[in-house]
């Protein structure tokens, strides 16, 4: 009995050394977002802004393939993935899935921007290390971002709405319709804009070049405040908005911001990249590209004849989508040439369309092509209109969204017998709780 | 408790006769076996006394024993035995009968302590050597765990060198927590992590841009044992037996003991087998003709030419079937085994040395794996015993590029669109031309790319056992087991620019640099306190801890130098690191009585805390408790018929830890143009994640007959798990893709039957037989968050699901009218046999059959082939649409996902092996020579329709049974000989 006594102090010593310690190790990988709740530096603050932007580009190619394939701009052609033939084009009668990568995976990847704006408003908020003009610049910045990833979503579900508030993850707002969602993503610009006005911007931005500062960003805010505008048929604001912009009928085409791309650590390529001529992974024009285009137009150039055609599941097609031609080629986010659509299709509807010709013919000779010389009606300048964005903003997420606005997706190429043309995605599976 | 113990304990005193006085003298005896073999190593004990001794090489002891004195004899493999000696024998022969029902095993049941399988209240499965090893052996330590385990669904992720498999004992234990037993070797904790190699970076198989998936098809580091070396395997299925392991045992516990050495002339084993290596079965490819190849595409233009390719390639007698060049080769295989052992009354030694070196089905890929062990025991006095335990492995795996890919790259994706009359020879300056037809030349991938996987791995422990006070009743010792698991992985994935996929990254190099530390130690004091022979308490007491430190770095190179690997020679460098560290601290107690050696009853509780909980301070509570009752040792039924019937059942619970990390919002690094930049994870942490708690039940009837030739085991269990962990799928818009969460309650039903059998026992012929019959059924009794399919590829193609009052495993998908259940990846049932025929003591033939009834897969691989136009039966019509049958099943997908999830049952002739011993060798040095020649995996039959109906193309985790262009399975015949000195 004596020695289960000392056994026993044994152990209670033992217990009392070896566990009075108990161990947390923490996130051994990364920074939590707690950390950067509370005061954050403007280094902080700036990788969150750097994230954001970076962020922007993540599945960025099933956006632009969603939009392209839907839109009747080309195929993707994949022998691993036959879901860009089949579910995209409705093939075999089949529906669009709402647990299918083609909505999943950009719908999540816009939301998790939006989630790092709003990380980000929090964070410049609760911030005491940074001034009021540098909290304006980030918060600014976060909210015009944030409208335009809410954007790119609606623009994908339309009818089916898609969530404004979303701050809070375990109580998010409701679903709202379209109609609702376009006003919410223009307030939202429209109190970025304000929150420019006297700002101060304390980061740098990579695709952003010359509109790195406070004028620059409203700028940007206003060209895409100009977008929504035509989405919501306020043709008199989006005049307003483009006059706001870095809108210039006679600036360079290209001139505006970027997805870009690099080889640098922690970087990302172009997603959309692929080379010529390949085999089995491939991006081809729809045929209706290259038998639509006017002769001379150099816009041809953006899809390129292959040596041999390519085809998959009865499709089939002699040119690969030349837009995106080297792994480190940026996407735009928004730029000049479609401004200048804007202000076409804006004069058009508010009947001054003596200036819509001026617009649509400045499009028209810097593509090699003659000035227009079809009727001046509404009817025929917005078709015209609408063609010049169809090869002016090709494979640049807009033919659906245009047919669409205009409500002419029955005028596009059905390919295959039982092939739909879709006008919406559901809503992903995880939002119908 | 104890008092009403020693209360029965003492009623049962009085019965005892009284012991007459003692008078010393010696006796001698020989222990041998059924047929006039010595028995080594038998140990003799006198009952009630501290007396005993052990048989020497000859069989022989020597023991001082008082007058009327009653020995035990036992040794591993016979049934025990009681001889009452009194003054007139002085010299004994004793023969022990082999324990063909395995009561007399010993079985670990507490951290430091052991019962006999007759008293035993759990069913722990074992494995012998000569089961796991000596039939015919795998390439793999797991893959030799196959068909072997009742209670257990054992799913092999593909047929890649270097193994890659998933245990599940009694149904799926969690959903998103770890599905995978605890492997304990010698007392370490073994790790078995599965580390990608980060070939998501090239396959796009998941998208989003990690460079690592589920789907890299990486091998589980259990692997590297190498099965030689194992003496016994035990398998503590559940909560009711693995309580005591605690925080990390819900999945179950493999317990795992390595060869010792014995006392007496050192023994020298040499062994060598050569073998080949061939797939189990290939698919076959579609026979074309101008027509069918010109139906290749809608473009008319393009039809032609395809029509005249075809032609051209045909006249040329160039029509090849490329996925028997791909997959169709033979691997030779080759395993040499040395093995030392022997040692004297303080000393003991087993060492060995071993290498095996296979090839693959796919050219330049295999397996080779080198590995020392050294186990001593030392008696460092008659009090103090230590034993050590070392391991050196060196193994590296070439697993090629298989699985699913979303750029057409891995083997079987290119294969899939590429018709026969492709041309994919090199040229005569060794230049590969462009697959035309798909995005890889799969020959030129298999020639210039490298997957490897390299280990070197240390393990070694440490026993210590020591007995702190000993006297005629009690018994107190000190018992301490601990030691580490270090190993350093590399893995080497190597895609020069020259192949044709590499147009973009002109060349890739992924290197991997993983680390990990696994320590451990239990330390307890076990008190043996037997007042009479009739009763005795076991109580233990003791703490563990275990400690994991994980430390991976994935570096990926784009644009690298021709002919270099290196990271730095490159013009682009992405790298990513992953660490991850966990302390778990235990405390335990248990308490055994044993009661006329017929009524065991055990009670035990564990507290355990762990840093990766959401409160790491906070201490769990794992009960246990068994009774099992003896009825022919009680008396209650006369010896006759039965000679051993027990009632036997147990509880227990056991957790989960959350996966490292899970309590953690993270913001991950994106950067962007040379600025550095973060975004929120998309997976939400729960700073107040908890343990999911297993709380199993079990109960069960053994019995044995005519003499324990004939013994039934029957079980059935409950297993509850609460509060299992799941990574829910929050609404997308809330920026998080999933979040942790203890997501809801799940049952585990099952039942267990054995079998254990000798049919024929004459002088000429032995047979041995054991017959398993196990199921299993799941039901999701509780979920909390909302269920959406996950885990595979959506209702178009089939998806799991859990679903509150389903099965966990069923299979949801379109059935042609919506969504609805399409079948489960539970089996039906399960059954195995194993046996052993034994002709004149000489030639002895073994034999491993394995049945999995039901259980379903999500078949994508046939598909990938028709959507590709290269299925072999492509053209044939037996659909009602009249259509070709590649073309009607293109034409149902996006309405009808039925045809891809299909019923993988299989009877499987698991392992076959044929040996014959010569004994009788002219040459002095040379005990005996053993040859033999083997088959594993060679037989299957099975209405599955891709290559094999045990795939995984998402590793071990919860969806096993995914098939998508896996590695093909592959089987193995092997010669064996192997000559003892």
């Amino acid at each position: 009995m004596k020695k289960n006594i000392i056994n026993s102090t044994i152990i209670i010593i033992i217990i009392f050394f070896s566990y009075s310690c108990k161990k947390d190790y923490g996130n051994l990988n990364s920074p939590t977002v707690e950390a950067f709740l509370s005061n954050a530096t403007t280094a902080e603050l700036n990788n969150l802004v750097s994230g954001t932007e970076s962020g922007m580009r993540n599945n960025i190619n099933f956006y632009l393939d969603d939009a392209g394939t839907l839109g009747r701009e080309g195929y993707r052609f994949s022998n691993s993935e036959p879901r860009y033939v089949t579910d995209l084009l409705g093939a075999n009668d089949g529906t669009l899935s709402n647990s299918n990568f083609y909505i999943t995976s950009p719908w999540a990847a816009r939301y998790s921007v939006v989630k790092n704006c709003n990380i980000l408003i929090q964070a410049a908020t609760n911030s005491a290390l940074i001034t009021p003009a540098q909290k304006s610049g980030y918060i600014g910045f976060a909210q015009t971002i944030k409208a335009y990833e809410l954007l790119m979503n609606l623009n994908l579900t339309d009818t089916n709405g898609i969530r404004i508030n979303v701050s809070d993850p375990n109580n998010l707002g409701p679903i709202v319709n379209n109609t609702d969602a376009l006003t919410a993503i223009a307030a939202l610009l429209d109190s970025a804009q304000t929150q420019f006005n006297g700002a101060s911007i304390a980061f740098t931005l990579a695709g952003f070049n010359g509109f790195n500062d406070a004028a620059g960003l409203s700028q940007v805010n206003r060209a895409i405040a100009a977008r929504v505008a035509v989405y919501r048929q306020q043709w008199a604001d989006a005049l307003t908005d483009l006059s706001g912009s870095f809108f210039g009928l006679n600036n360079d085409f290209y001139l505006g911001v970027n997805h870009v791309f690099g080889t640098g650590s922690g970087d990302q390529l172009n997603p959309m990249f692929i080379p010529q001529n390949q085999n089995g992974e491939v991006r081809v024009a729809h045929p209706s590209f290259a038998t639509d285009i006017e002769a001379g137009d150099d816009r041809i150039n953006k899809a390129t004849l292959r040596t041999s055609p390519a085809s998959l599941d009865g499709l089939s097609s002699n040119r690969d989508v030349w837009v995106y031609t080297s792994s480190t080629a940026p996407i735009p986010i928004i730029r000049n040439e479609e401004l200048i659509l804007i202000y076409a299709e804006a004069n058009i509807q508010t009947n001054d369309l003596p200036d819509a010709v001026i617009a649509l013919n400045i499009i028209r000779t810097k593509h090699n092509l003659p000035a227009y010389n079809g009727a001046v009606t509404q009817a025929a300048l917005i078709t015209e209109m609408l063609n010049q964005r169809r090869f002016s903003l090709y494979y640049e997420g807009h033919r659906w969204i245009d047919m669409r606005r205009y409500n002419l997706l029955g005028t596009l190429p059905i390919d295959r017998a039982g092939d739909d043309v879709w006008t919406e995605f559901p809503l992903p599976v995880s939002e119908a709780q | 408790m104890r008092k009403l113990f020693l209360l029965i304990a003492a009623c049962l005193c009085t019965m005892l006769p009284a012991s007459l006085f003692a008078q010393n003298k010696t006796i001698t005896g020989k222990i041998i076996d059924a047929k006039g073999a010595p028995v080594v190593n038998a140990s003799i004990i006198v009952k009630q006394t501290t007396q005993g001794t052990t048989t020497d090489a000859e069989g022989k002891f020597k023991l001082s024993v008082s007058g009327n004195a009653t020995l035990l004899i036992s040794s591993a493999g016979f049934s025990s035995r009681t001889i009452k000696i009194d003054a007139t024998i002085s010299d004994l022969q004793i023969k022990l009968d082999e324990d063909v029902a395995r009561l007399d095993e010993v079985v670990v049941t507490g951290l430091s302590t052991t019962v006999k399988r007759k008293n035993l209240a759990n069913a722990v499965a074992t494995i012998s050597s000569k089961e796991l090893d000596g039939v015919a052996p795998a390439q793999t330590f797991d893959g030799a765990l196959e068909g072997k385990i009742s209670g257990a669904y054992i799913n092999a992720n593909s047929g890649a060198p270097g193994g890659g498999i998933s245990v599940k004992l009694r149904g799926v234990t969690s959903v998103y927590g770890n599905t995978q037993p605890l492997y304990i070797l010698d007392g370490v904790y073994v790790d078995n992590t599965a580390t990608s190699a980060g070939l998501n970076a090239i396959t796009g198989a998941a998208s989003g841009g990690s460079p690592t998936s589920s789907q890299d098809n990486p091998s589980s580091r259990i692997a590297d044992l190498r099965a030689e070396d194992i003496e016994n395997i035990e398998i503590l299925k559940g909560a009711s037996a693995a309580a005591i392991y605690g925080s990390k045992a819900a999945a179950g516990v493999v317990i795992i003991t390595t060869k010792r050495g014995k006392q007496g002339k050192t023994q020298i084993a040499v062994s060598q087998d050569l073998g080949f290596i061939k797939a189990r079965k290939l698919l076959g490819v579609r026979t074309f003709t101008a027509e069918r190849a010109a139906s290749l595409s809608s473009d008319s233009a393009t039809s032609a030419g395809l029509s005249a390719q075809f032609l051209a390639a045909q006249s040329k007698g160039q029509i090849y079937d490329y996925e028997k060049e791909v997959y169709g080769n033979t691997g030779f295989a080759r395993n040499t085994v040395v093995s030392v052992s022997g040692g004297n009354e303080k000393t003991t030694f087993f060492f060995s040395a071993a290498q095996k070196d296979e090839g693959g089905i796919v050219k330049n890929t295999g397996y080779r794996n080198s590995s020392f062990r050294l186990n001593l025991d030392h008696k460092i006095t008659d009090n103090i015993k230590i034993g050590i335990s070392t391991n050196y492995i060196n193994s590296s795996a070439d697993r090629g590029l298989t699985g699913n890919d979303n750029a057409g790259v891995s083997l079987g994706i290119a294969l899939s669109s590429t018709p026969s009359f492709a041309q994919l020879h090199p040229d005569a300056l060794g230049n590969f031309p462009n697959n035309p037809f798909a995005a890889s030349n799969p020959l030129q991938t298999i020639a210039l790319m490298q997957n490897n996987e390299s280990t070197n791995r240390f393990i070694t422990g440490l026993s210590v056992d020591a007995t702190l006070q000993k006297s005629s009743t009690s018994v107190t010792k000190f018992i301490a087991r601990g030691g580490f698991d270090f190993y350093n992985l590399v893995t080497t994935a190597l895609f020069p620019s020259t192949l044709q996929f590499q147009a973009v990254n002109k060349g890739t190099s992924i290197q991997g640099f993983t680390r990990n530390l696994d320590v451990n130690y239990i330390a307890s004091l076990v008190n043996t306190f037997s007042p009479t022979h009739n009763l005795s308490f076991t109580t233990s007491a003791g703490l563990t801890q275990e400690n994991g430190d994980y430390n991976n770095l994935l570096n990926v190179a784009t644009q690298v130098i021709a002919g270099q690997s290196n990271v730095n020679e490159a013009a682009a460098l992405n790298a990513t690191q992953f660490r991850s560290k966990y302390q778990n601290n235990g405390i335990f107690v248990q308490e055994e009585a044993s009661i006329v050696d017929a009524i065991t009853l055990t009670g035990g509780v564990r507290f355990d805390r762990s840093s990766n909980n959401g409160d790491v301070g906070k201490y769990y509570t794992y009960p246990k408790a068994g009774i099992s009752w003896n009825l022919t040792r009680m008396g209650i039924i006369k010896d006759g018929l039965f000679d051993n019937v027990k009632l036997r059942t147990a509880f227990g619970q056991a957790t989960n830890v959350p996966a490292y990390g899970s309590k953690f919002t993270s913001l991950v690094a994106s950067n962007i143009g040379g600025n550095t930049g973060v975004i929120v994870g998309t997976q939400e942490g729960e700073p107040n994640i908890k343990p999911e708690r297993q709380t199993e039940f079990e109960t069960g009837i053994d019995f044995s007959l005519l003499k324990g030739k004939l013994s039934f085991e029957l079980t059935y269990y409950n297993k509850d798990i609460f509060d299992f962990l799941m990574l829910s799928n929050p609404p997308a818009s809330s920026g998080f893709s999933s979040s942790w969460a203890n997501a809801g309650n799940l049952r585990n039903r099952g039942v267990e039957l054995g079998l254990n059998a000798r049919p024929i026992s004459s002088r000429n012929i032995t047979w041995n037989t054991s017959v398993n019959f196990w199921l299993n059924r799941s039901l999701v009794t509780k979920l909390t968050i909302p269920s959406v399919p996950q885990g595979s590829f959506g209702y178009v193609l089939g998806s799991f699901q859990i679903q509150q009052g389903a099965s966990a495993t069923q299979i949801l998908g379109l059935n042609g009218q919506g969504v609805g259940k399409l079948g489960d990846a539970e089996p039906t049932f399960q059954m195995n046999t194993y046996n052993e025929i034994t002709f004149f003591n000489k030639l002895s033939l073994r034999f491993l059959i394995h049945w999995k009834k039901g259980g379903d897969n999500v078949n994508l691989t046939n598909l990938e082939n028709d959507f590709g136009g290269t299925s072999a039966d492509f053209d044939k019509v037996t659909n009602k649409a009249g259509l070709p049958d590649g073309i009607y099943r293109i034409s149902q997908i996006g309405t009808n996902a039925q045809m891809f999830v299909q019923d993988a049952s299989y009877l499987r002739l698991r392992e076959v092996g044929l040996y014959y011993t010569f004994n009788k060798i002219p040459v002095k040095f040379i005990k005996d020579v053993r040859v033999g020649v083997s088959l594993n995996n060679f037989v299957t039959i099975t209405k599955y329709k891709g290559y094999d109906p045990e795939v995984s193309n998402f590793g071990t985790g919860f969806s096993t049974g995914v098939d998508v262009d896996p590695y093909p399975a592959t089987k193995r015949g092997d010669f064996h000989i192997s000559v003892d000195f």
